[in-house]
């Protein structure tokens, strides 16, 4: 399967639902500093 | 104009080339939104500075506002060019991921009390609205299913619920762009007309963030309009509307269901699968999150960073707001769905405050 095949086979939601858990692990980790706004 | 039906499910998938190649193209509109986000940042921290430093008096306008505003100022005038629509699609994209990263600031218990009482009155509104979009798509001659669209539109979820919705009763292309035009522009409209009406009744924070989530139709309105009103309030507003969100598939089921029967939709084989694939998956992940907070998973200062990433996160979906809105096409679509839209929006704005009066009063928000 090529790999934009692949992507199609996830929505929008898992990608984003994806990055969400993996920024929040990296803060957990403490990988990422502190995050400022 | 680019909105929402051809902004997320193809928003890296839109041209059959490498994955590489779309990433990339995604980076002129990311960096388009970033600007206007962050200028409506500037924009509010400047004049706060400005006011103090000179001691005015003046009331804080939000960067949501702002950023809003300087997007449709540029979508409005000069347009937004093809170069930057990709990324500037990716808007609801941020949404999601920055709803996932709130549920940091919920514990579990609040969202089961919040999301238990937001529940119950999403049931009753939207039987009440349903019912009564379909009186008025009647008396307003639209045909069967672009009213069905509307309903579910302004009823649940917004374009989501209609971009869910549209395949599985066998909907017009043509039909599906209206009641999204219409929701769109009342998504606008609610945007600057539910704060004020929020501040002019002196409604509490959790009041209002309830009645903006149950009310405003698309998820980011929602949480604009619910972070215009204040912090708290955003964070209610999202809570509700996603609560709301959570049921698009039962409510996308039963039409579909109510089209077959009459031989005017195909029949749905598996009906668990179908809710399923039509379940809105970031409510698990933002779930996930508030369960790991409430466990005690994060420590303070990380949960702060956490709700900062959220906040930065809607920054660039505010920005997108504006930036897919375009008067000129919305005024094309005629004014029989809008007008539909409009009277069932003011209905259903007025239905769900009467209930977040009723709620506050016999449950105690």
């Amino acid at each position: 399967m090529s790999g934009s095949k692949a992507l199609r086979r996830f929505s929008l939601d898992i990608y984003a639902v994806g990055l969400a858990l993996a920024l929040a692990l990296l803060v957990r980790l403490n990988v990422l500093p502190a995050v400022k706004w | 104009m680019a909105t929402a039906a051809n902004s997320t499910e193809t928003l890296v998938f839109a041209e059959p080339t490498g994955v590489g190649r779309r990433l990339v193209a995604l980076i002129p509109g990311l960096l388009l939104l970033a600007a206007v986000g962050y200028a409506g940042k500037f924009i509010e921290q400047t004049i706060a500075a400005y006011t103090r430093s000179h001691h005015i008096t003046f009331p804080n306008i939000e960067y949501v506002l702002w950023a809003i505003v300087l997007g449709l100022v540029i979508s409005n005038t000069v347009g937004v060019p093809r170069v930057f629509q990709p990324g500037v699609a990716t808007y609801e994209f941020w949404l999601k991921a920055g709803i996932v990263l709130l549920g940091s600031r919920f514990l579990l218990g609040d969202i089961l009390h919040l999301g238990g009482i937001s529940l119950l009155l999403v049931g009753v509104a939207l039987t009440l609205s349903l019912t009564f979009m379909h009186l008025l798509g009647r008396f307003f001659g639209l045909k069967p299913k672009l009213t069905s669209l509307l309903a579910i539109g302004s009823s649940i979820c917004g374009v989501s619920a209609i971009i869910a919705a549209k395949p599985a009763i066998d909907a017009d292309d043509e039909d599906a762009s209206y009641a999204i035009a219409a929701i769109l522009a009342l998504g606008a409209l609610s945007l600057f007309t539910f704060p004020l009406i929020g501040h002019s009744l002196h409604l509490s924070d959790k009041a209002y963030g309830l009645w903006a989530g149950l009310a405003v139709d698309n998820t980011a309105e929602a949480t604009a309009a619910g972070a215009l009103y204040s912090d708290a309030a955003g964070k209610v507003a999202v809570l509700a509307k996603t609560t709301r969100n959570a049921l698009i598939g039962f409510v996308v089921l039963g039409y579909a269901i109510y089209w077959a029967s009459q031989g005017q939709a195909q029949s749905i084989g598996n009906k668990a699968e179908f809710l399923w694939k039509k379940f809105p998956k970031f409510v698990l992940g933002f779930l996930l999150i508030s369960l790991l907070a409430t466990l005690g998973y994060f420590t303070k200062p990380q949960l702060t960073s956490l709700a900062n990433l959220s906040r930065w996160a809607f920054l660039l979906t505010f920005a997108g707001v504006g930036l897919r809105t375009s008067f000129r096409e919305l005024g094309k679509q005629g004014w029989r769905p809008f007008a539909v839209g409009a009277i069932g929006e003011i209905f259903i704005a007025l239905v769900t405050l009467g209930l977040v009066f009723g709620a506050d009063r016999l449950l105690h928000l």
